[in-house]
């Protein structure tokens, strides 16, 4: 039905289409090289500050001082992040708080611990500094004992309200305080950002409150809170009260934990030089809330804040690449 | 649900009752309520669900599960079943990381030509200026590479979703068998919620784009197979009848009758699981979707305004999608547009002229060294040529006025969430939780009996007594208490504004980019800053329950008012009817259909954000849930998430007993 100038017309638009997509081929082949001396890398980011600032610290260091290929995953902590571990899709974890111990994971040795990260994670009840001075009884657990209206909420009642923490976040607060003979509710606040919302927000208002909270945190920085001190832990403390049994058994302070830092089963056989670092990484939590505020207060990028800590520390990181 | 079982409504004249006031159904209601008052404020506290009716060792039962599950997983020689999810995970892993490489290979003028210009072609131009846009806001956000990270993911993910959800949905809407099967699995796809069945993903499909893919499709899926179903049967029985006399096969009915004159309501299927695809992003991110979704994760507790910024992304992308979608089935839509010969020319060269200009752009941007994504240089400088820096600053600015509590905002909205929550939400909340068990299951089951009929109590009854069982009681009342009145609200707003909406054009018009923000927008991200002005829990997910959910109701009842046909409208009006006696006398009961299914689906949109109001301090077994996933705690996660299921089966099966129970009442 075409005449003959539209199929010349045609015919020429198509030789054109064939010639610059030939064109786009060529292109295609004079992309720019990889550079690839030691291998890829992949580093795993959690949903806490800490972890993004263990995360570009280390990858800025494998990708400047041994050109490494680093991608860093959003993987969610915990199981999921083993799974993808022991299927070789995150080679390594900077910073898990004791979940390893005890999964299908630890024991089929897919995901293997390679000690601390140098830090002590600190669990426990905090209160604000300014509430320290007022009531400097307080500091334990038993100057809150008869005090308890002192924290009282909209959601309380005439109880206090206690701020409980992030799902994700190993927790007994609720047998503690019953545990303890308090006169307290426990209230979910939610995600540790909603957490925060809340906390915080009392805070500017300098009005009491109470609430599940841990170390290193850069907002410990910003916010002058103070540690509650709960009884002392015994052999038969227990931590977990998804457990169950007796409250009385959780009467006592959380334990300290050890931070570590875990490869992945593959990553460990790969022999990847990367891992001589990783071996070695250790700083403090002074370190790692100084990037974390960087990031999460003075609003740098992830990249710009680990480049800095990193410029500033030579010696520290030194001793990691030696 | 049973919605879309059910027969086209038939239309009745609306009968007086003969029943006296006090025999009314809202009567008794009340009775059986005020009997639970009684019993709550005489027991209270004293009868919580005994644990000799618990089944306690479930929980540790579904641990064990998962455990075996990993092990499987990981064994040398794997199960064919394994073998085959491999192959599955192997195929979208490709598939979405070929388009993702694909969209980096065209550079980003290549991308954003290609796009733009085929949009052109097909949608018309005031579609390929949102698509443009829309690229636009990708580079000048700063958030080029996770942007189309993101699309990759989700036009593989829209499309697999499709190919499946249309078919079942003209299956489902052709066989009543079907329809009653497949019925309670969609259900429980759209509520169980998306934590619970991350970690059986993840063990399945391991972490990446194909885990992200299966997990948005499960969401994804059921609106395209319910809109199809409904549409199909929206189709009027005479002009398949007619089909099928004149002499057409059962396919040909299909294809040139009945799937033409569902048009309408199959796009809006595509439109929604578009929305419902790109509200799984920010989740998708948790197991390895990357992109967008990722910076959400990661920005929440550290940079909220980054968080905000990259939701605020997903909207556009998800307007883009949506729009041009829209506006190239519109105009390919072959009962438009006949083409003669020299339009199918001009047609074809244009087409011609598309691939050689985008070809053209590819070619020039990849000799001129033009760099994958925007901006340029990567690294530490790379916010320099973005406007990222400044629209952080402003987001920022706006987030540290929101979290003043010296602000004047704030001496306003914090008395009324606590008002709302000393006043509403914590009596009822206490009167479902403390009230003792017996009484509370024998009331509901008595309403439920009252107000829809003997099969609604009875599934009442059983749904109640499984929750019972499985031991979380307290906290599914708890959810219960919250769930009624975030639905109540969204319910009645929904209406109200699709009503308004299907009335007047410039309403319908103004609240369609309101609702693609509200069903797209990750609620996190505005539901967290939104705590700094109401520090209350509860409210804040009763918040983003009626937010998400409201905007479905208004859009299946708008289309369903707009699909009245109007020759219906017409002879009301010949009678003289005035423009309220038409709404209310034709035009709701004719789509009463419709406007079941959006109340249907409020509740489901209700009930598939429990999760999130556990994140931002509702509690209950939302909480429980998002728990369950990250610390390992699987059976945790399962049983509240059944428990969260047989809420909504209850509910969804009471509010569509009360249609059945009233149209008997008026046949």
């Amino acid at each position: 039905m075409l005449d003959r100038l539209d199929r010349g017309r045609l015919r020429l638009a198509g030789l054109g289409l064939v010639l610059a997509t030939g064109l786009v081929l060529v292109a295609g082949a004079v992309a720019g090289p990889r550079a690839a001396a030691c291998g890829d890398v992949v580093l795993n980011e959690n949903s806490w500050v800490g972890s993004t600032a263990n995360v570009y610290v280390l990858k800025n260091v494998l990708e400047t001082k041994l050109k490494c290929k680093v991608k860093v995953l959003n993987i969610t902590e915990g199981q999921p992040a083993f799974q993808a571990m022991a299927d070789g899709k995150i080679d390594v974890v900077l910073e898990d708080w004791q979940n390893l111990p005890g999964t299908p994971y630890e024991k089929a040795k897919s995901v293997v611990s390679l000690g601390t990260n140098g830090i002590t994670g600190v669990i426990g009840w905090y209160i604000p500094a300014y509430l320290v001075k007022q009531y400097p009884a307080m500091k334990t657990w038993r100057g809150i004992k008869g005090k308890e209206s002192v924290f009282k909420s909209p959601e309380s009642g005439s109880q206090g309200m206690f701020l409980g923490g992030d799902p994700s976040y190993v927790q007994k607060d609720r047998a503690l305080i019953k545990g303890l003979g308090l006169d307290l509710k426990h209230v979910v606040a939610g995600a540790e950002p909603a957490q925060v919302a809340r906390w915080t927000q009392l805070y500017k208002q300098k009005k009491p409150v109470l609430f599940y909270w841990y170390d290193p945190q850069y907002l410990n920085a910003q916010y002058q809170v103070v540690q509650v001190q709960l009884p002392k832990r015994t052999a038969s403390c227990k931590d977990d009260e998804k457990k169950g049994g007796d409250a009385k058994q959780y009467a006592c302070a959380y334990p300290s934990y050890r931070l570590d830092k875990l490869v992945s089963k593959e990553f460990l056989a790969s022999g990847s030089p990367a891992l001589k670092v990783i071996r070695a990484f250790r700083w403090t939590s002074r370190d790692q809330n100084f990037v974390a505020n960087l990031i999460s207060g003075k609003k740098q990028s992830k990249d710009k804040a680990a480049a800095a800590w990193v410029n500033a520390n030579g010696k520290t990181v030194n001793g990691w690449v030696k | 649900m049973s919605g879309v079982a059910a027969e086209p409504a038939t239309i009745a004249a609306p009968t007086l009752s003969h029943r006296p006031w006090w025999r009314g159904k809202p009567v008794q209601v009340a009775l059986v309520v005020a009997g639970m008052w009684l019993a709550y404020r005489a027991l209270r506290l004293e009868y919580p669900w005994p644990s000799e009716l618990a089944w306690n060792s479930l929980q540790f039962k579904l641990d064990e599960f998962q455990v075996w599950l990993i092990e499987q997983r990981s064994a040398e020689d794997k199960s064919i079943v394994f073998a085959l999810f491999d192959g599955f995970r192997v195929f979208v892993d490709n598939l979405v990381i070929w388009l993702e490489d694909a969209l980096f290979w065209l550079t980003w003028p290549g991308a954003t030509a290609l796009g733009t210009l085929v949009v052109l072609r097909f949608g018309g131009r005031r579609a390929a200026a949102i698509t443009l846009t829309a690229f636009a806001t990708f580079a000048l956000t700063g958030l080029w590479e996770a942007s189309m990270q993101t699309l990759a993911l989700m036009l593989a993910a829209v499309s697999l979703s499709l190919l499946v959800g249309i078919p079942l949905g003209i299956a489902v809407g052709r066989s009543r068998t079907v329809a009653r099967i497949l019925t309670p699995v969609l259900d429980a796809a759209q509520i169980v919620p998306a934590f619970a069945y991350l970690m059986p993903v993840v063990i399945l499909f391991s972490v990446g784009p194909a885990a992200a893919v299966v997990a948005t499709m499960v969401y994804a899926i059921p609106p395209s197979v319910r809109i199809t179903a409904l549409g199909l049967r929206g189709v009027p029985l005479n002009t398949v009848e007619a089909a099928v006399s004149l002499g057409s096969t059962t396919r040909q009915t299909l294809t040139k009758v009945q799937l033409p004159l569902a048009r309408r309501m199959l796009l809006l299927g595509v439109n929604q699981t578009i929305l419902f695809a790109l509200s799984m992003v920010v989740i998708a991110g948790l197991i390895g979707g990357g992109g967008l979704g990722a910076v959400v994760n990661s920005g929440l507790s550290s940079t909220p305004a980054l968080a905000l910024l990259a939701g605020l992304v997903i909207v556009v992308m998800a307007i883009a999608l949506d729009r041009s979608t829209e506006a190239i089935a519109e105009r390919t839509d072959p009962a438009r547009h006949h083409l003669d010969a020299d339009g199918r020319r001009r047609a074809r060269l244009a087409s011609l002229g598309v691939v050689a200009t985008v070809a053209v752009v590819v070619a020039a941007a990849r000799l001129l060294g033009v760099s994958r994504v925007y901006p340029e240089t990567a690294g530490v400088q790379e916010r320099a040529v973005t406007a990222q820096e400044w629209l952080l600053a402003r987001i920022q600015s706006v987030l540290d006025y929101i979290q003043d509590p010296t602000s004047w905002v704030f001496s306003i909205t914090e008395p009324i969430g606590i008002f709302i929550l000393q006043q509403l939400l914590l009596p009822l909340q206490q009167f479902l939780v403390e009230a003792p068990w017996f009484t509370t299951l024998a009331g509901l089951t008595l309403v439920a009996l009252v107000v829809s009929g003997i099969r609604p109590a009875v599934t009442t009854f059983v749904m109640l007594g499984a929750i019972g069982v499985t031991g979380v009681w307290a906290l599914a009342m708890d959810t219960l208490s919250q769930v009624l009145v975030a639905t109540l609200i969204a319910v009645v707003i929904g209406i109200g504004l699709g009503i308004a909406a299907s009335e007047s054009a410039t309403v319908s018009k103004g609240l369609r980019p309101v609702n693609d923000v509200l069903q797209t927008l990750p609620q996190l991200v505005y539901i967290i800053p939104f705590i700094y002005l109401m520090p209350v829990s509860i409210v804040p997910g009763i918040v983003a329950g009626v937010l998400y959910a409201f905007p479905v109701v208004v859009r299946l009842v708008e289309r369903g008012l707009d699909d009245v046909a109007p020759q219906s409208v017409e002879a009301a009006g010949a009678f003289g009817a005035t423009r309220r006696q038409v709404l209310a006398k034709v035009k709701i009961p004719l789509a009463g259909d419709a406007i079941m299914l959006g109340v249907n689906q409020g509740i489901i949109m209700v009930l598939a954000v429990v999760v999130i109001g556990g994140l931002v301090g509702s509690g209950g077994l939302g909480y429980e849930v998002a728990q369950g996933l990250v610390r390992g705690y699987f059976g945790q996660g399962v049983i509240a998430s059944f428990a969260i299921l047989a809420l909504g089966i209850t509910l969804d099966r009471v509010t569509q007993g009360t249609r059945k129970a009233r149209k008997e009442g008026l046949g």
